[in-house]
């Protein structure tokens, strides 16, 4: 019955509001939640000096999450970011002439060529995702995590368990210097994340995104090139974390296997918490940037108020629980509003 | 038993039971957001009774149903079981009260035996391991007490929808069931399985087991039922013994007043007036797919529609789908007498194919504005890189005007449109860059018949403008409101064409 099945809501009172919204003021009512809690637990936490500490600690996480945000979207799911960023800062360090003391066979090009070289890396490890979701049809979930386990294999093979030190002067710079004051990372991390947003929202392609995570088989019987737009994603996935660890070994001081391992969680927690649905379709980049300071400012706070710090870890899976929880209520109460 | 030859029930009814109905509803109204689906309607059904339900989509007959097997439980007015007040939460609800709904679609698991199905939910166990001599054994004796033969065994996928169907009515029973409603239970059978499906129901009935019988088959309706009652516009139209009636009696009163058009296409025999000389535009050459589809070839002409006919399951969906680059079959297409590969529903898009499949909801965003959903493809002809939201605003409100769909706006969330509506919707899609060839499938499933009407004038100007056009639908009526020329499709194949002739409901039903 077509008349039945489509209630036509005039009614405008603030519930239906507060549902279909709820994906958006959660994440924010946390937020707000955890800095007036930790302002008024510490009063080192609410500085500008800490703020900026803060930023500085969510901008590899972001850099991920940039990516992260257009698979989730798409209602696919990345589980090799970490490791395509790990391997992507070992390949540009492999590319860099090291000092004496590192005993890696590797071989020394010119900045920009390791660059390019680490840039391809991830890139070709993106394609190979995307055709195995796309072409033969692996589920993301499966197919990233074979990937993550290639990625670090190739980290190990690169580095063999040494650690290297040097990487090119303008990763350096973006990795670990500052410009008036603010880190070129953070920087880079917002540049990522405004184009990001710019894309999801004003391009054709960002639309795409939206609609193929909406309603993928209404996407493809509208003729949107679904496996084209999903294979794209992925591969954006994968080159927003390679740049991220290209950085990211730049920040840490060093490229060895294994550094990236709780970023993984991290950029998902991100998305998710900034209430991103993980069935795709809804959320972006402005969700993400939400996540991403619930995350950090919870990481940061923890650290300023006295708490075991082994309790930590057990407190960020909660709120990802938590906001798991909501993630899901949310789709749902949207679905029944269907019906 | 006489029952072969008397199909009335009230010179039959036992004495020894009540006049009590087994289910009574009064003054039963249910709406939807301001739109009633249902106005103060009184249904009775009595034990032992096949009582047959018609009325067009929309007119009600499904929200009452659902009423009555629990899926909507908020209404107002009184329903009775057995004299007594009752009210389901749920269909598990109307279920354990004895009220089961065997849909059209079955909800049978394919991959599971047959002895599976009919203990679906409530397998017999040993030990906490399921009881499978004993399964088996009383699905046998259960199914052969129906005089259903088949082995229990048997993979339940792999039997005919006939048999299926009877299995599944054998399950409903089996848990209990005295009310069974059967949604549109001849639409997929051919004439011997409907033979079987109605001398069950008559044993069921001298069982006492009562039935509501929803079809838009009338000489079914006809044929099986005791009583009907006929819906129109969330009214209850009548109610009438089945005596003295017929078709015609039932179509005047179940599309009323000023759609005498509409009206033909249930009786009437039509003069297809099938174009000869226009240009080929599509042509299929022994499209082949899997089981669904053998050696097809068809050419649509530049300014017809073309109807393609066939029961449930014959390969008309999939037709369609070949024909948009959804499934890849063997064989040849050729658009405009070039080779056409679609190997894309993007590439088909480009190249000039157009697809408004069976299901809204698989062709439309409901939680998106109308614009958004207009403009999805066309998307590439309006922006390249950077949206062009005002363009697409314009886009959709032309639409808006010329297809006469009512809403509240451009920005509008698609969901909040009625079906006739969403259906528009899905219509303009395809409309502001007008494409090569127009494929529809089920274009007026699911409508009231003003907004059936509507389509079908779109659908008819769109030809006059020289369109081609392919209308796929498993309806008899849809087709012969709307097509030129008739392919009858069955098992897979073209098994008849129907060309500058005269054709009936009753010729297409007779060789699909």
């Amino acid at each position: 019955m077509a008349i039945s099945e489509t209630p036509v809501s005039t009614r405008r009172n603030l519930t239906p509001w507060f549902r279909s919204q709820l994906r958006n003021i959660a994440p924010f009512a946390t937020l707000l939640f955890l800095v007036i809690f930790f302002s008024l637990s510490s009063p080192s936490f609410l500085t500008t000096a800490n703020f900026f500490n803060i930023l500085n600690q969510v901008s590899i996480t972001a850099m991920i999450a940039v990516g992260l945000t257009f698979v989730i979207l798409c209602a696919e799911i990345d589980l090799s970011v970490a490791a395509i960023a790990n391997v992507t800062g070992i390949v540009v360090a492999w590319f860099t002439l090291q000092e004496s003391y590192v005993n890696i066979a590797n071989m020394p090009l010119s900045g920009s060529a390791a660059v390019v070289f680490a840039l391809l890396a991830c890139l070709g490890l993106g394609l190979i995702n995307a055709a195995g979701v796309t072409l033969i049809g692996i589920p993301s979930f499966i197919m990233t995590l074979a990937m993550m386990q290639i990625a670090d294999g190739i980290s190990a093979m690169l580095v063999r368990g040494q650690i290297a030190y040097a990487v090119p002067p303008i990763i350096s710079t973006l990795g670990s210097g500052q410009i008036f004051g603010i880190s070129w990372i953070v920087i880079v991390a917002a540049l990522m994340l405004l184009i990001a947003h710019l894309v999801l929202t004003y391009t054709r392609f960002g639309r795409y995104v939206y609609m193929v995570g909406g309603n993928r088989e209404a996407a493809e019987f509208s003729g949107v090139n679904v496996k084209l737009v999903i294979g794209t994603v992925m591969v954006i996935g994968a080159v927003s974390s390679g740049i991220a660890g290209m950085l990211g070994v730049a920040y840490f001081g060093s490229a060895q296997q294994n550094e990236f391992t709780p970023y993984l969680l991290d950029a998902i927690a991100a998305v998710v918490v900034g209430g991103t649905s993980l069935f795709g379709g809804r959320g972006g980049i402005g969700n993400t940037i939400i996540g991403l300071f619930v995350l950090g400012v919870l990481n940061n706070g923890l650290d300023h108020v006295q708490i075991d710090p082994f309790f930590k870890i057990l407190i960020r899976g909660l709120i990802l629980l938590a906001a798991l929880v909501i993630n899901v209520y949310a789709q749902k109460m949207r679905e029944s509003a269907r019906d | 038993m006489m029952s072969a030859i008397s199909d009335r029930p009230s010179d039959r009814d036992a004495p020894e039971q009540s006049d009590v109905p087994v289910l009574e509803l009064a003054g039963v109204s249910k709406s939807f957001g301001g739109v009633h689906a249902l106005r103060s309607v009184d249904f009775t059904l009595r034990t032992g009774q096949i009582h047959g339900l018609v009325g067009e989509n929309g007119a009600g007959k499904s929200t009452l149903m659902k009423i009555i097997a629990g899926l909507h439980h908020e209404f107002e007015g009184v329903m009775r079981m057995d004299g007594k007040e009752a009210r389901f939460r749920s269909s598990r609800d109307a279920l354990n009260a004895g009220i089961a709904m065997v849909h059209q679609e079955l909800s049978i698991v394919p991959d599971l035996s047959v002895a599976e199905n009919v203990f679906l939910g409530n397998q017999p166990t040993r030990g906490g391991l399921i009881d499978w001599k004993r399964m088996l054994r009383e699905a046998r004796s259960h199914l052969n007490g129906l005089g259903i033969e088949v082995d229990p065994r048997a993979r339940i996928g792999s039997l005919s929808i006939g048999l299926q169907q009877l299995i599944e009515i054998a399950r409903v029973l089996f848990s209990g069931a005295r009310i069974i409603i059967l949604d549109e239970p001849t639409s997929a059978l051919s004439p011997p399985e409907v033979e079987r499906l109605f001398a069950l129901l008559r044993k069921l009935r001298e069982k006492g087991k009562s039935f509501i019988f929803i079809s838009h088959f009338l000489d079914d309706i006809l044929r099986i039922s005791d009583e009907v009652t006929i819906f129109r516009n969330g009214r209850k139209i009548v109610t009438s013994p089945n005596a003295g009636i017929d078709k015609l009696w039932v179509i005047d009163r179940m599309i009323g007043q000023g759609h005498e058009e509409l009206g033909e296409t249930y009786t009437g025999e039509f003069e297809l007036k099938s174009q000869r000389n226009a240009p080929i535009v599509l042509r299929a050459t022994g499209l082949a797919w899997q089981k669904a589809l053998r050696n097809v070839s068809l050419d649509v002409r530049a300014g017809e529609i073309l109807g393609i006919y066939g029961s449930m399951g014959c390969g008309v969906v999939e037709l369609t789908r070949a024909l948009f680059g959804k499934i890849k079959p063997h064989g040849v297409l050729a658009l405009e007498g070039k080779p056409l590969k679609l190997t894309t529903t993007a590439s088909a898009r480009r190249l000039g194919m157009a697809l408004v499949p069976e299901s809204r909801r698989s062709m439309l965003f409901h939680h998106e504005p109308l614009y958004k959903n207009v403009t999805i493809s066309i998307l590439e002809r309006i922006s390249y890189l950077w949206l062009k939201p005002r363009i697409e605003r314009d886009i959709t409100d032309q639409q808006i005007g010329s297809l006469h769909i009512r809403t509240s706006g451009v920005n509008a969330l698609l969901g909040h449109l009625s079906g006739g509506n969403q259906q528009k919707v899905a219509l303009a899609k395809w409309l502001t860059h007008a494409p090569k060839v127009l494929i529809l499938s089920e274009p007026t499933r699911g409508m009231d018949v003003g907004a059936k009407e509507d389509v079908v004038k779109i659908v008819r100007s769109l030809r006059d403008q020289g369109m081609a056009i392919v209308v796929a639908s498993t309806e008899p009526e849809t087709i012969l409101s709307l097509a030129d020329r008739v392919l009858v499709m069955k098992k897979g194949e073209i098994v008849r064409e129907f060309a500058n002739e005269m054709v009936s409901k009753d010729r297409l039903l007779e060789v699909a």
